[in-house]
C-alpha cells in the first residue's frame, strides 16, 4: 500500500491537453529536510534518495540538477513545472516506459 | 513508496497555497535570481557551519597515505574554484542584462566561500601553507583550463564563458563532488554537500541562460560546440587526475561526463 494520501480530487484540466480529462489527485505536502530554497519553498522540492527510492504521481526528477520536484497535484503531460534549486523551467512529458519526466524547456 | 504527501482534515487547503510551478516565468526568474532568494537559501544548508561543516563534528582519524590524498584533491579543486572565482567576478561585467548580472554576484560569493573552505580544510589536514601547497600539486590540465576560461572572460565573449564555467566546469564539479562527498571523511564531505548545493544554482544558471541564447541564436551553436571539443579534453583530464589522487580504480569511478554530456546534449553542443 503506497503511503501517497489523497485529499480529495477534483476537476482540473490545466495543462494536460495530451491525456483524458480525469479528475486530478491532490496532497498536502510536508517538508523532507531539503533546505536549499527559501523556507516557503522547500516542501516542493527533497532529495533523490538512491536506490529503493521511487516517484509519486505529484513528483518528477530535475534532468538539470536530479532533485525531486514536487507538487500538491497530481501531475500530467503538459503541465510546467519549475526546478528552484537549480532555475530551470520544464514541461512534464509521457516518456517511452510510460513513466512521466521533466523535460527542459528554454 | 516514498511519501510524496500526508492526508488532512484541513479541506482544501492547496488550492490557495502558493506553489511555484504556478508562478509565470518572468516572476520565476525574478524571484531564483534573487539576492533575497540566494541568502534564504544559503542560510539553510550553510548556517551553523563557518567552514562548510559542523564544528562539532569530531576529526576521523585518518592515515597518512589517506590524508596525501585527500589534500592532493582538495588542491585542484582549489584551482577550479580559483578559476570559477576569478571567471565569474569577471562575467559580472559582461552580463547582459541586471537578472544576469545579480545572479553573478551570488557566484562569486559561493565561489570565494568553495575556495575559502577547501583551503581551511587543507590547512586542517597538516599542511602549514596551503596556497603554496596547491601551486605544487596542482595538475597541468585544471591549469590550462583556468587559462583558457580567464581568455574567455578576457576576451569579453559571455556565451563562451558561460559555457566554459557554468556548464562545462560546473557540471563536472557537481558529479565528482558529489561522489567524493559519499566517500570522503566526515567533515570533508559535509563541506563538499554544502558545496554541490551551491552548484546546482551554477550549473542551472549556465544551461538555462545558453539554451535561452541558442533557440534566439541558433547559428553560434557550431561555434560553442567548437570550443567545447577544444576545452573537453582539459577538464576531463583534470578530474580523472582527482580520481586518481583519490586511488580509485577505473572500475569504481562514476561515469564522469554523463552529467555532463546529457547537459551538452540537451544544448545541442554534442557535435
Amino acid at each position: 500500500m503506497s503511503d501517497i494520501a489523497q485529499i480529495h480530487s477534483t476537476p482540473d484540466s490545466e495543462g494536460s491537453d495530451a491525456e483524458p480529462e480525469e479528475p486530478r489527485r491532490r496532497f498536502e505536502l510536508e517538508e523532507t529536510g531539503f533546505k536549499e530554497v527559501p523556507k516557503r519553498w522547500r516542501k516542493f522540492y527533497r532529495h533523490w534518495k538512491g536506490e529503493g527510492d521511487s516517484l509519486g504521481p505529484n513528483e518528477v526528477i530535475c534532468p538539470v540538477c536530479k532533485v525531486v520536484i514536487r507538487s500538491t497535484r497530481e501531475f500530467r503531460p503538459g503541465d510546467r513545472v519549475y526546478c528552484m534549486p537549480c532555475m530551470s523551467r520544464m514541461v512534464v512529458v509521457r516518456s517511452d516506459d510510460g513513466s512521466l519526466e521533466a523535460k527542459v524547456t528554454y | 513508496m516514498t511519501p510524496t504527501g500526508t492526508a488532512s482534515n484541513q479541506g482544501d487547503t492547496t488550492d490557495t497555497e502558493a506553489e511555484p510551478h504556478q508562478l509565470d516565468e518572468e516572476t520565476f526568474y525574478g524571484e531564483v535570481r534573487s539576492f533575497s532568494f540566494w541568502f534564504e537559501a544559503v542560510e539553510g544548508y550553510l548556517e551553523g557551519r563557518p567552514y562548510g561543516y559542523d564544528p562539532a563534528m569530531p576529526e576521523e582519524q585518518l592515515d597518512q597515505q589517506h590524508r596525501e590524498r585527500i589534500v592532493t584533491t582538495l588542491c585542484n579543486y582549489c584551482v577550479g574554484e580559483a578559476a570559477a572565482l576569478e571567471a565569474a567576478s569577471g562575467m559580472v561585467r559582461l552580463a547582459p542584462n541586471h537578472n544576469s548580472r545579480i545572479f553573478m554576484a551570488t557566484q562569486v560569493a559561493d565561489e570565494a566561500r568553495h575556495l575559502e573552505v577547501f583551503l581551511h580544510r587543507i590547512g586542517q589536514l597538516g599542511v602549514q601553507d596551503p596556497e603554496a601547497e596547491v601551486q605544487r600539486l596542482a595538475h597541468p590540465n585544471i591549469v590550462a583550463f583556468k587559462a583558457r576560461l580567464l581568455e574567455l572572460v578576457d576576451d569579453g565573449d559571455w556565451d563562451a564563458s558561460v559555457f566554459a564555467l557554468n556548464v562545462l566546469l560546473e557540471t563536472l564539479e557537481f558529479t565528482v563532488f558529489r561522489y567524493h562527498a559519499r566517500t570522503a571523511d566526515a567533515i570533508t564531505s559535509q563541506i563538499l554537500d554544502g558545496v554541490v548545493s551551491d552548484e546546482r544554482r551554477h550549473l542551472g544558471f549556465g544551461e538555462n541562460t545558453l539554451g535561452h541564447h541558442l533557440v534566439a541564436h541558433p547559428d553560434d551553436r557550431a561555434r560553442l560546440t567548437e570550443m567545447k571539443s577544444q576545452l573537453d579534453t582539459l577538464v576531463l583530464g583534470a578530474f580523472e587526475g582527482a580520481y586518481d589522487d583519490l586511488g580509485l580504480h577505473r572500475d569504481q569511478r562514476p561515469q564522469l561526463g554523463r552529467d555532463y554530456l546529457e547537459a551538452v546534449e540537451r544544448l545541442g553542443l554534442l557535435g
